[in-house]
């Protein structure tokens, strides 16, 4: 309230002054000093609105309308103006709000009236009179086409209209001797009284002026006003009131816009604190804000969309990059290679002899492997092996050959692998006589900085696995033997696989590790560099037989290698080399052409020369990267805000209904009608120092969380995951395909017998399920951006396959809906996607959990305790809570009945 | 009889899951001693192991610089068949080490000091779980079973910390004493908690008929620190036949020279340090800890607890050489506080914090150590983020308190919203 004569007092003004708002003191500010320059410059002039310079056409004097309330014609005129002005709009920004008022008063609050004095004045009338911000005209006639300037204090009248209009509402008449006088009357006798009492002001400025306040306080004209989320958005991006001092932001204008007015309860409005609000903590309004409250879901949604979307635009030119060689020392294909001519015959010898030991055992084969080897002036050492998994015993023998560096000293070692029979089960005739031709001419030159190793595992799966683990020494003895003579630190591994015996056209490279780890890109840059390159092989990914470098094609390449990572299987016998951290591939020769074995050779040996020439550990490329072809790549930091995306919808999801589990029960209904039948709230006095502004009460309190089941709940959820794990693991092969669909079609049960324990026994509320999908969600994003830092493709499918889970809600009187839902559940359950991609695939179920129980037993592959840990867990949970009946609804509809 | 019965089923099933993870999981126990996480160099079992292979065999244990722990220890463990052939009695040890914790801090929570001390009662001092249910939440916290697999030798700090609170609620002030000197002489910083814990023993002491200042009482007890801190001392420059033991001690502990990544945020700020700079900011690192003491000390003194309570939590995020059993001993300690609990208001956030930093951390230090794919400054960026959510909840607990406090004082302000500024 402004200060009245009656109990003036100097302290109370000095306050007064001290908390006027920011746009306020603009105002005065702004009013002051164009007061001051119009005694340099003719301000008048520039500011006065002049109905004939108001063009249509929106020509550069539209500007008038939003500058005549400020400019003033002598020092009188401002003083009065700004005394009948400063409390009206304190007042008036108190309540709407910095921005708003701003908006407002240089938008349609100026303009509206000045247009509408334009076109009365103009079009009816056809005057011409000046309007300037003030009444007392000096400069009559000096300026030129002006009959004669005319005050106006539009933003005064304005604003008198708009509080009498709230007056109105509060005291609608007052009484004159027995009359009854609407009190909205007042400004109109003013508008009058002013206009006959003072000379040469306008009256129809002012009636124009006093029409819109009318309009504004009836709420006619509040769709001028900017959208609050527009505010709140601009406020949020500058910061505003962090920066403003005296700064009235949109959530702490007073209560009551749209309608029920502060002034309406007068206990409410303590007298004295005319500025009923100040510094009222925001984000107490903005927790509740309706509209943030609806924005999760959707925000969740679009992080999803917004992922995926992502993940399709990598394989566009501006997104991927060309690859390159980081590591200088590489040096790929600078070196002549030497591997031809005669070796050729030897070649041709050893693979004769290897077509001769196709069906002889393991052992006889190493017998005379060894002896070759030997012959080739190397030192031999075979390592025994066996592993049971699944019922199963996989066993065999492995050899292996250490060519002594001539210029080394035996601490670094450079491995090529030629497994008996490959990842398929074929003989490798053509591979493992390579590794013997390529033993013999490689300890001839006495250039080698790093021992090389030539192993030959007996199969691609286990062998080279124990050979591994056993190098490293943390292999399981006595099942798998020790290595008996062992080199330097494995720098790289090279394998070869080539099962054919006939010419080849490209070369197929393998590198997907165990778990999804990939080996440096700088080795595989140094491979299709010097295939490509140098001997003008072509080179494919991913079995992309054929790539043609189009989009469809890069985007094939990039699923299938994320599908591989993802499932975290070896795909070749180097993939037991990479968790090691040593850098491994397999080279595939592939198609009918016109390359020979030599070629190969020669590919090995330049690889081979340029892994020599390694001063360290490869260590400057990517160690995350996703391939769309095989000189194109994406890195880490451009795929991975998909999967973060995509795991985020989880936590926003989460912490959204930790929000709304906190808020007070509220019927929206009740809200509604409470507003528009102008009844009383339950409004609170929230007071900061001298700052108080009215809240309703239940934005304030929080309701107190039932944590103890929903935390029980998720906990067990995520206990019951190891169950699975550990039958999917230890069965034998014969009962796995029949216990996993007898699982698949008991799975979709146990959340419906669950959800109905739970309701029987405990009954949980409504809070208590929203708090159990906040837990199980919160796990669920936080397992799954950890996973996207270690295994991206896994997380990021995950991810995509368990997004539905955020929207399951308990839907006990929706039958229809909630039967949708327990579709789509069933066909996002893990075990309906594993059925699903082993059709697709056309493999055996059988096969496939073979499969997955040896990576799990050698390997180390952990997969499966994503899958039976992480999403499984959440799936049970999300059929929990779709099959789960709040409490509070069902006593809602007895209280009904009764 | 009832209640005891509860208590020895609560003490059974928390051995138990401590033996069935010793004997079920052979290879946990050196897993877990490996991690970063649980043990540092001042606390590691390993280093442990270390120290007293060279005290068995009358080799100075502080040569060759890798055990940097209290002498005292050695005796003890010498005691011990060797855990090595005989790994059970070590493990029998700290199970019990971890339910005498326990006890303790049952008879924390039974003596209500945390709803009502001398000077402050509050209106929610009902709103409590039983210390039954403490107990269980410090017993099955991961943080404190994963401690308790892992040996680091932090949990006789722990055990004695607890025992020293406990004593001090009981008004037993000699003894609160002698268990904080104990604390002290394992890790050196819980003589930080001098003041605030004399302050408690002195709100909790018997009446007696002579009104004893606090002056004199606080000096009372500052010598009592001071005698069994000595004493400590004394044996153990006469188990080791000299003084050195307290540079490779305490030297450490102040002059950080083993930079061993942890959770803490010391080691990679004295990694990137140029060593010019290295003494001065020691000094601020130190006195940063220290500073918390008075202040809060002041400012709380209705109630000396919650002091204890925060400054553990300051010294999990800001010691030296912190783990996460300083963080176990602090989450310990914090549901004794459940009735400020609901006053909260970042605990989603701070508890949603702690759990990215815990699963994001083994994951981070795995890329940069064993796949060589990340580097130093992935685990560190999860450090940061853990310290952020224990400061979080260190900051809202202490924030908790203030305003039920504040509204004792202004009962009109009981449930309005206000901002800290």
């Amino acid at each position: 309230m402004a200060p009245s004569l009656p109990n003036f007092s100097a302290a109370r003004m000095r306050s007064y002054v001290f908390r006027l708002p920011l746009f306020t003191r603009a105002m005065i500010l702004v009013i002051v000093l164009l007061w001051i320059a119009s005694y340099m410059v003719d301000v008048k002039q520039w500011g006065a609105l002049i109905p004939k310079e108001i063009g249509i056409r929106g020509d550069d004097t539209v500007y008038r309308t939003n500058t005549f309330p400020l400019v003033h014609a002598g020092f009188f005129h401002m003083f009065m103006n700004l005394l009948a002005l400063t409390p009206l709009l304190e007042r008036f920004e108190a309540e709407y709000g910095t921005l708003t008022t701003l908006a407002l008063f240089f938008g349609p609050l100026s303009t509206i009236p000045a247009l509408l004095y334009t076109f009365i004045e103009r079009g009816l009338l056809g005057m011409n009179t000046a309007v300037l911000g003030a009444r007392y005209e000096r400069f009559c006639g000096n300026i030129k086409g002006m009959d004669a300037d005319k005050e106006d204090s539009i933003w005064v009248f304005t604003l008198i209209a708009m509080e009498a209009v709230k007056t109105y509402k509060s005291n609608p008449y007052f009484m004159l001797g027995t009359t009854q006088i609407p009190t909205w009357i007042t400004p109109f006798v003013m508008v009058l009284f002013v206009s006959f009492l003072i000379p040469n002001t306008s009256f129809l400025g002012h009636v124009c002026g006093l029409l819109f306040g009318y309009g504004w306080g009836l709420g006619y004209l509040k769709f001028l006003a900017p959208p609050d989320w527009a505010l709140r958005w601009i406020e949020g991006k500058l910061n505003l009131l962090g920066r403003l001092p005296h700064y009235v932001s949109v959530d702490q204008k007073t209560y009551g816009r749209y309608g029920v007015l502060p002034t309406t309860n007068p206990t409410l409005a303590p007298a004295g604190d005319g500025i009923a609000l100040g510094y009222m903590a925001s984000d107490v309004l903005l927790r509740r804000n309706p509209l943030l409250l609806k924005l999760p879901p959707y925000l969740s949604f679009l992080c999803v969309v917004i992922g995926v979307a992502w993940l399709l635009l990598l394989p566009l030119d501006d997104y991927s990059r060309k690859t390159y060689i980081s590591e200088n020392a590489l040096l790929p294909g600078q070196v002549h290679t030497y591997f031809a001519g005669s070796d050729q015959n030897v070649f041709r010898g050893y693979k004769h002899e290897i077509n001769a030991l196709e069906e002889k055992s393991n052992i006889e084969v190493n017998d005379k492997l060894e002896e070759f080897f030997k012959a080739s002036g190397l030192k031999v050492a075979r390592q025994s092996y066996e592993y049971k998994s699944a019922g199963e015993t996989y066993k065999g023998e492995n050899i292996y050959a250490i060519l002594h560096a001539p210029r080394g000293d035996a601490t670094e070692a450079i491995v090529l692998v030629g497994a008996w029979r490959n990842i398929e089960g074929k003989l490798n005739r053509s591979g493992v006589a390579l590794v013997l031709t390529l033993a013999r001419y490689f300890k001839r030159w006495s250039l080698w900085s790093k021992d090389i190793i030539f192993l030959v595992t007996a199969d691609s799966k286990a062998g080279p696995q124990a050979w591994v683990d056993a190098y490293h020494d943390t292999h399981q003895t006595p099942a798998i033997a020790s290595l008996p003579l062992k080199s330097g630190a494995l720098q790289g591994a090279v394998v070869i696989d080539y099962p054919f015996d006939h010419r080849f056209e490209s070369i197929h490279i393998v590198y997907d590790g165990i778990n999804g780890q990939l080996p440096n890109l700088d080795l595989l840059n140094t491979v299709v560099s010097i295939a490509s390159g140098q001997m003008g092989i072509g080179v494919s990914l991913q079995q992309m037989w054929h790539h043609t470098d189009n989009y469809k094609d890069r985007l094939k390449t990039m699923l299938r290698g994320m599908m591989n990572q993802g499932l975290g299987h070896a795909s070749g016998p180097h993939s037991s080399f990479i968790p090691y951290h040593v850098d491994a591939i397999t080279l595939q020769p592939f198609g009918e052409g016109w390359q020979d074995e030599m070629a190969m050779g020669r590919v090995i040996e330049s690889t081979f020369r340029s892994l020599n020439n390694l001063l360290e550990h490869l260590h400057q490329s990517f160690f995350f990267y996703l391939l769309m072809q095989a000189n194109r790549f994406v890195s880490i930091g451009t795929y991975l805000p998909s999967a973060m995306l995509v795991a985020i919808n989880f936590t926003i999801m989460a912490i959204f209904l930790w929000v709304k589990s906190g808020a007070v029960e509220e019927d929206t209904t009740k809200t509604a009608s409470t507003i528009e039948s102008g009844e009383k709230k339950q409004l609170v006095l929230v007071q900061e120092r001298d700052a108080k502004a009215l809240v309703p009460e239940e934005v304030l309190t929080v309701r107190e969380r039932e944590l103890f089941l929903p935390l029980a709940v998720v906990a067990g959820s995520q206990f019951l995951g190891v169950l699975p794990l550990y039958t999917f693991n230890h069965l034998p092969q014969s009962m796995l395909p029949s216990t996993f669909i007898l699982f698949t079609l008991l799975a979709p049960l146990l959340p419906l017998l669950l959800s109905s324990t739970l309701t029987t026994y405990f009954s949980p509320t409504s809070q208590q399920h929203t708090l159990i999908k906040t837990f199980s969600l919160l796990l669920l994003g936080l397992f799954l951006s950890s996973l996207a830092t270690l295994n991206f493709s896994l997380a990021f499918l995950i991810g995509l396959l368990s997004s539905p889970l955020t929207y399951i809600t308990p839907l006990p009187h929706r039958p229809i809906i909630k039967g949708l839902l327990a579709v789509i559940m069933g066909l996002v359950a893990p075990t309906t996607v594993v059925l699903a991609g082993t059709w697709y695939w056309g493999l055996e179920l059988g096969e496939v959990l073979k499969e997955a129980a040896f990576g799990w037993d050698v390997w180390g592959m952990n997969t499966q305790v994503v899958v039976w840990c992480v999403w499984w867990p959440a799936w049970v949970v999300g059929g929990i809570l779709l099959f789960g009946r709040p409490r509070e609804e069902e006593e809602e509809v007895e209280e009904v009945k009764s | 009889m009832n209640i005891d019965r509860r208590k020895a089923t609560l003490f059974g099933a928390a051995a138990a899951v401590r033996l069935l993870l010793f004997t079920g999981f052979p290879g946990l126990p050196d897993l877990l001693t490996a991690r970063v996480e649980i043990s540092t160099p001042v606390t590691s079992f390993k280093r442990l192991q270390e120290g007293l292979y060279l005290y068995n065999h009358n080799v100075s244990p502080y040569d060759g610089g890798v055990y940097h722990q209290a002498p005292l220890l050695l005796p003890l463990f010498a005691l011990l068949p060797s855990s090595a052939t005989y790994p059970a009695f070590t493990y029998l040890l700290y199970i019990i080490v971890d339910l005498l914790s326990a006890n303790a801090l049952m008879q924390i929570a039974d003596s209500g000091e945390a709803g009502s001390s001398k000077l402050y009662t509050s209106p929610r001092k009902d709103k409590k779980w039983s210390s039954f249910a403490i107990a269980a939440a410090f017993l099955f916290n991961p943080f404190t079973i994963a401690t308790c697999i892992g040996r680091p030798t932090s949990v006789f700090t722990t055990c004695a910390i607890l025992h020293a609170i406990s004593k001090a609620v009981a008004g037993n002030s000699f003894t609160s004493m002698f268990a904080l000197s104990f604390a002290a002489y394992l890790s050196m910083y819980p003589i930080l908690l001098f003041p605030p814990l004399a302050l408690l023993c002195f709100d909790r002491k018997r009446p007696m008929k002579g009104q004893e200042s606090v002056y004199n009482f606080v000096f009372g007890n500052a010598m009592a620190v001071a005698g069994s801190m000595y004493s400590l001392l004394h044996m153990s420059s006469l188990i080791t036949g000299s003084w050195e033991f307290l540079l490779s001690t305490y030297g450490v502990q102040l002059l950080l020279p083993d930079l061993t990544p942890n959770v803490g945020l010391w080691w990679y700020f004295f990694i990137e340090m140029f060593d010019s700079f290295r003494n001065f900011f020691l000094g601020v690192f130190w006195i940063h800890l220290s500073s918390y003491v008075a202040g809060l000390t002041i400012r709380l003194r209705r109630q000396p607890l919650f002091v204890i309570v925060t400054l553990l939590g300051i010294f999990a995020i800001f010691k030296p050489y912190p783990s996460i059993s300083d963080t176990s001993l602090f989450l310990a300690v914090l549901p004794l506080y459940r009735h400020v609990l609901p006053l909260m208001r970042y605990t989603f956030l701070a508890s949603s914090t702690i759990l990215y930093a815990t699963l994001l951390g083994p994951a981070f230090y795995y890329l940069w150590i064993y796949a060589g794919s990340g580097n130093a400054n992935f685990f560190y960026a999860i450090t940061l983020v853990w310290s952020l959510g224990l400061s979080v909840l260190v900051a809202d607990a202490l924030f908790a308190v203030l305003r039920d406090e504040w509204e004792v004082e202004r009962p009109e302000m009981k449930g309005k919203e206000i901002r800290q500024i």
